[in-house]
């Protein structure tokens, strides 16, 4: 559960200043204070909790059709964790990395009490590297609890830094922040990357 | 002509450089010998009065010269490789082997290391538990004399700790000094934030898993210290992993670029004594009047600290370790120690003096222990 939670920790900084500045206008659209902005917020953790919930389950069921076979359940995770870990470490050196935020897409919502749904969703659909790592992580699980706490772990991690988000605005280094974010978004990514090779490594010696 | 002068503005008579050099020889004298000399053992004699002239002579030439770096690098390479050196000699002949085992880790015979502190604080205030295998008050390198050091030190010098009081900055400080022009001559600007990132998440590890994940995984100097005993696939990895960083970090990198990559990249001791910057006394100052906007300076800084958006706006970042290496490249000397609330090009010579008795001081304390041992087992070796 650690390195999910680190995992979520990390990526959900940079997220948050990413996506924050987006978010965070409509997150108090028509606010009348601290209880609406709590409801709104509480409104957004809930759904991205459940989207995870569902994408928990999804992976662990699809994990078990195609990791059942021991040649596949031996390299396959530790290849996929290498390839998204890559991934992530890429992403956080990139200079080409795309600044805009999957959260713009609510521009077009025209309900406003729908918002914070809406931005749930697709905050834990914005397919980026480290959900790809927690869903290989979710799919190769023993069990559908442990399947449900790993991303438990990340849904908690990440959902640390949306908190504070009313409070976005009085954020003085937003550059620095972002920046520490994604490099260690980055050192993230390594991590999974010797996780990856430890498993392939250990899948070599175990046959 | 002009520039010659101004260069020399801080530099001293013979009797002058003397003067100022006798409160610090009168300090290490007290501190190297105790007040009295050991006539005994003629090793650890002429041991001491070998290490006791290189710690003077470099003091008395920073003065006369008013070149900084120059000097201050010498004792810094030589205080690394000692203490290495002494480390490495005192393991073999407890445990015949660099590497420490489990049973040294259950029984806290770890000499504790200042870059552990950035993971010890978070476990520390909530568990009151010290999460590192050394001794808290006992022994070579305990822990609380180690704090309180790297605590004293950093308040006073701010990120100066790292380039004079690091026990390691040495190393990679010397192999940035062996090319003469650096191959790699940009980086990303956004690396300059990566120590933060790195303190960041070895905080949150350690914080998490209760183990100093900064010193179980990633730090290079245990290639130059010791390290865990290699007896599985994860103890196997971790040595490539270390073994990789000091290979890439202090020794590759600094050759090629000329900085000190493992401090300016990796370092998480760093990143919180560049926060320390804030609150010590001392600073770098640029004198806007006088600068000539040459960035020599941007171009010699070993720790990235300097732009050229810095030097136009007349102030250095908060990664600047006042190695003096800019001080000593500016012929203009417009950039030049300062103090805090004293306004830049004024007191270059007062800040200068007292920056260096400090500093110069923590130095001199720290390495001269190592200095000593390692010059002993030198001379027993040669004679």
């Amino acid at each position: 559960m650690t390195d999910s939670f680190i995992l979520g920790l990390s990526s959900g900084s940079a997220c948050l200043v990413t996506c924050g500045m987006v978010m965070f206008p409509y997150l108090m659209a028509g606010s009348a204070g601290v209880k609406r902005i709590a409801i709104d917020l509480s409104l957004f953790l809930f759904t991205r909790f459940v989207i995870y919930f569902i994408l928990a389950t999804m992976a662990w069921y699809f994990g078990q059709a195609i990791f059942s076979n021991p040649l596949v359940r031996n390299f396959v995770p530790g290849i996929l964790y290498i390839v998204f870990a890559v991934m992530l470490v890429w992403y956080s050196i990139s200079n080409s990395r795309n600044p805009k935020c999957p959260a713009e897409i609510v521009k077009t919502v025209n309900d406003k009490r729908l918002v914070p749904i809406f931005l749930g969703v697709v905050n834990s659909l914005g397919f980026c590297p480290a959900l790809f790592i927690i869903l290989t992580k979710g799919a190769t699980q023993g069990t559908l609890l442990q399947s449900y706490l790993a991303f438990l772990a990340f849904f908690v991690g990440s959902s640390l830094w949306f908190l504070p988000l009313p409070l976005a605005g009085q954020i003085q280094k937003k550059e620095v922040l972002k920046t520490v974010g994604i490099l260690a978004t980055g050192l993230a990514g390594i991590i999974f990357m010797i996780k990856g090779l430890t498993n392939l490594i250990g899948g070599i010696i175990n046959g | 002509m002009d520039n010659t002068l101004l260069s020399s503005s801080l530099n001293k008579s013979f009797g002058k450089s003397l003067l100022y050099t006798l409160p610090m020889f009168l300090i290490t004298f007290m501190f190297m010998t105790g007040g009295r000399l050991n006539f005994s053992d003629p090793y650890s004699l002429l041991a001491t009065l070998i290490a006791f002239l290189l710690v003077n002579i470099l003091y008395f030439m920073m003065h006369y010269s008013g070149k900084t770096d120059r000097y201050r690098v010498v004792l810094f390479i030589i205080f690394a490789m000692s203490l290495s050196f002494t480390l490495i000699k005192n393991m073999i002949a407890i445990r015949s082997s660099m590497s420490f085992s489990q049973a040294d880790v259950l029984e806290c015979k770890i000499p504790f290391c200042h870059l552990v502190i950035p993971m010890m604080i978070i476990p520390a205030a909530f568990t009151k538990s010290i999460i590192f295998p050394g001794s808290i008050l006992n022994g070579f390198a305990n822990i609380s004399s180690m704090v309180v050091l790297w605590l004293v030190a950093t308040i006073v010098l701010g990120r100066g700790f790292c380039s004079w009081g690091c026990f390691y900055g040495g190393w990679d400080d010397g192999f940035s000094r062996i090319r003469k022009r650096p191959v790699i001559k940009h980086i990303n600007e956004i690396s300059r934030w990566m120590p933060f990132a790195v303190l960041f998440m070895v905080a949150l590890t350690a914080a998490l898993t209760l183990v100093p994940t900064y010193c179980d995984w990633i730090c290079p100097f245990k290639t130059v210290t010791e390290f865990e005993q290699v007896t599985s696939l994860e103890s196997a990895s971790k040595a490539a992993i270390f073994i990789s960083l000091f290979g890439g970090l202090v020794v590759v990198l600094p050759i090629l670029t000329r900085k000190r990559t493992q401090c300016s990249f990796l370092c998480p001791l760093g990143a919180i004594n560049s926060l320390s910057n804030k609150v010590t006394p001392f600073t770098v100052k640029v004198d806007r009047e006088v600068c000539n906007e040459c960035f020599k300076c941007v171009e010699v800084c070993p720790l990235y600290a300097l732009s050229r958006e810095d030097i136009r706006a007349g102030k250095v970042s908060i990664f600047c370790s006042k190695c003096g290496k800019c001080v000593d490249a500016c012929t203009k000397n417009a950039i030049h120690y300062g103090i805090k609330g004293v306004p830049a090009g004024h007191l270059k010579n007062f800040s200068r003096n007292l920056f260096l008795f400090v500093s110069f001081l923590f130095l001199a304390i720290f390495s001269a222990g190592a200095i000593i041992s390692s010059f002993q087992s030198l001379l027993k070796l040669v004679f």
